[in-house]
């Protein structure tokens, strides 16, 4: 016996009426379109506003739990693992590790990029192992970077500098 | 202060829980029908194959990831009267990507608990709605202090963590390719399937690069599409076939938002979700009492990592699997033979159709074509989403 | 207490702009395309009748919500009448309009749909509930199979 009252040999039977983005345009099929206008302001809190306003002043600055001990970047209230307050603030390195990186040819809409961009994840040295931040990387081939890489953060100037992460232009290998 | 109790999760439920029908829409890049229409679709075929009415249905759980796909807040609300939900107890749950195996698992809660006899799951997504581009949906899921002024793409995170897997266990692309290449195979026979094609590891290694390693064919692509499936009690299931197929085991874990605090090499988040689902289905070998696995494969090497994450292969032995065949169709452990998202393509949560439902499917024998060479038992689905942090797993069996 | 040393300077705690960029392209989906292309290439105005209950689904949808069996078109007038109505002075940004706008929810002939829609050619106090109407739509050439090729509602 098959499943079900009705036997359907092999599911599934499927239904839909595919249309390209041409359909549209020549409005073939009918549709609305809508261009919202939402803007939002987000509040950074107690400590990324710090972390910002480190920036500014070309520090990288962290924050230590007192029960487990970690060291964290991006900075944070508190510690989510033990959910305890965190009340130590760590002056961390601007350099680092690169953890992982990959090579983009496309911006966030999908669209090809002028010129490839290299991002990584960049653990930073004075925090625990593998406490990364996001960034990209500069100054050097894409085809030399490498996981394991030692890097150092290329700072805007300070009179450039907002308190926002592109304070830093991007991080560069550190040489030798 | 603690309370007295015991740790760890408890399995204590009311009655077991089958599935009796499945059903899903088309994948395709752009799909006339509205949402509603999807979900439409995918509940009527589900429900004839069960052989029950929309009257027979107590409760109905809708899967949907973010409102910004279709450009409607609150879509859970909007697309009710096409997952025939209409005056009846209704809720709509979301974990981005794992949304598509989250959904049974709520529907799971509905019916273990005895709170419903027959409970319909419903997954729709209707990504075309979004521009300039579906991935522009994704921008706004990054932390918008730290990580959108960067102008970051969603393909970075997934080419960051295959980066880091590549490098632990030194595997090289070629081998991640051959998913793809076997995925999109297998897809050949779902008349579903939006990708399918015979494609070479060349093919995939010469695509055009998107944010390397990740190419254009390492990637499934956006998709519109509704998946369905009915689950029922005992009672219910005995009065409708012979041969339900039985949810042994639900598992869900999140790991921290902090992605770029972890080390993204292994997903902690899916081998959590499935020591919680195992415990439940009394599997302690998975990679013995698995006959047939749909991990996970929004992009190929996920299938591997997913697989390692499952237990199904140890760490970096998942592309030796492949390589040797064990995850073809015909293989010892057969891995997404529906085609996967590689293959049949992804309307995020609606992947619940070549997930759960295709291994209901796998498991009832009712999968014509693609059917697996082997005798099959027990299966396992699995979905990842959110911000590389969640996993969600379903274990299936023939036998209660 | 968080912190030991918390900002207190209102102006240290900081916010940051965002916008959505996306936008959206809605298709009307099949019993929706049905209905706007004649609307707009006839001028007519169709309903979808529940094969199993009878149900007539005003705007037509392509199932029954209730029984989820299929339905089949059927031409409707177009006319209905007024079973609720509100009068704004103020557009969804808050802005005061220079008219007043009266919108109605519509029952519509020869079906179990209601609409929301403006009325037109009527003043606010010359409202009422049961009040019958018949759509005024742009003329042919400027339809374009939307919600707005229909004008306005008028008191028949």
């Amino acid at each position: 016996m098959a499943v079900g009252k009705k036997d359907i040999s092999c599911p599934p039977y499927v239904k839909g009426r595919e249309i390209e983005l041409e359909d549209l345009k020549e409005k073939k099929v009918t549709y609305v379109e809508d261009h919202p206008d939402i803007r939002y302001s987000f509040t950074a809190g107690q400590a990324i506003s710090k972390f910002l306003k480190g920036l500014k002043e070309g520090k990288i600055l962290g924050v230590k739990c007192n029960k487990c001990g970690r060291v964290m970047v991006p900075p944070r209230e508190f510690c989510e693992l033990c959910f305890k307050p965190i009340n130590e603030w760590v002056e961390l390195k601007d350099t680092g590790v690169v953890e992982t990186f990959s090579i983009s040819y496309i911006d966030p809409d999908a669209r090809p990029l002028e010129e490839p961009e290299i991002v990584a994840v960049i653990a930073i040295d004075g925090a625990s192992p593998h406490m990364g931040i996001l960034h990209k990387l500069g100054e050097v081939d894409p085809e030399k970077v490498y996981i394991g890489m030692r890097v150092k953060a290329v700072w805007k100037p300070e009179e450039e500098r907002e308190g926002a992460i592109t304070d830093i232009k991007y991080w560069k290998p550190i040489e030798g | 202060m603690m309370v007295e109790k015991v740790k760890g999760i408890k399995y204590h439920k009311k009655q077991d829980v089958a599935i009796v029908g499945a059903g899903m829409t088309i994948f395709r890049r752009r799909l006339n029908e509205t949402g509603k229409e999807l979900s439409y679709y995918a509940v009527k075929q589900a429900l004839e194959e069960a052989g029950l009415d929309i009257s027979d249905i107590d409760m109905v759980v809708m899967g949907s990831a973010p409102d910004a796909f279709d450009g409607v807040h609150m879509k859970g609300e909007y697309l009710l009267d096409g997952a025939g939900a209409s005056n009846k107890p209704y809720v709509r749950v979301f974990v981005g990507g794992g949304t598509g195996v989250f959904a049974p698992i709520a529907g799971y809660w509905h019916v273990a608990s005895g709170l419903a006899d027959v409970c319909l799951v419903v997954c729709e997504e209707k990504m075309s709605s979004s521009h300039p581009h579906p991935q522009s949906a994704f921008k706004y899921i990054w932390d918008p202090i730290l990580d959108r002024p960067l102008k970051p793409n969603l393909i970075w995170i997934f080419a960051l963590e295959m980066r880091r897997y590549m490098h632990v266990h030194n595997i090289k692309h070629e081998d991640i390719a051959l998913v793809s290449v076997k995925n999109k195979a297998n897809a050949l026979d779902h008349p579903a399937a939006q990708l399918a094609a015979k494609i070479t590891v060349e093919d995939v290694l010469n695509s055009e690069p998107m944010a390397l390693p990740v190419r254009r064919l390492d990637v499934s692509p956006p998709s519109d599409g509704a998946a369905a499936i009915v689950m029922v009690a005992p009672h219910i299931a005995r009065q409708l076939t012979d041969e339900p197929v039985w949810v042994t085991g639900v598992g869900w874990s999140l790991d921290t938002t902090w992605w770029t605090n972890r080390d993204l090499y292994f997903p902690r988040y899916v081998a959590e979700a499935a020591k919680m689902a195992y415990k439940m289905a009394h599997i302690t070998d998975p990679r013995k009492e698995i006959d047939v696995a749909e991990p996970y494969d929004p992009f190929d090497y996920k299938e591997l990592h997913h697989m390692e994450g499952l237990g199904l292969a140890k760490k970096g032995e998942a592309p030796i699997l492949t390589r040797e065949g064990v995850t073809a169709r015909d293989g010892d452990l057969p891995v997404c033979p529906s085609g996967g998202l590689l293959g049949v393509g992804n309307p995020i949560a609606a992947s619940l159709g070549v997930k759960v439902a295709e291994i209901y499917w796998q498991l009832a024998y009712r999968a014509g074509k693609r059917q697996v060479a082997k005798e099959v038992t027990t299966g396992v689905a699995q979905a990842w989403g959110d911000l590389m942090q969640v996993g969600t797993v379903v274990v299936l069996s023939n036998k209660r | 207490m968080v912190f030991t040393e918390k900002i207190i300077d209102p102006r240290e705690l900081r916010h940051v702009e965002g916008k959505i960029e996306l936008y959206w392209i809605y298709t009307s989906g099949e019993a929706g395309d049905y209905f706007f292309k004649k609307l707009r290439d006839e001028g007519k105005f169709t309903a979808a009748k529940c094969k199993k209950c009878g149900y007539i689904f005003f705007p037509p949808r392509i199932y029954c919500e209730f029984d989820f069996s299929e339905t089949e078109y059927v031409e409707v007038s177009g006319e209905g009448c007024v079973v609720a109505y509100a009068v704004a002075y103020y557009d969804k940004n808050g802005e005061k309009l220079e008219k007043p706008e009266i919108y109605a929810l519509i029952e519509m002939d020869g079906t179990n749909g209601r609409i929301i829609h403006l009325l037109g050619e009527v003043e606010p106090e010359d409202v009422c509930i049961g009040m019958k109407v018949k759509p005024v739509l742009k003329p042919k050439e400027e339809r374009e199979g939307k919600i707005t090729d229909i004008l306005y509602f008028k008191p028949a």
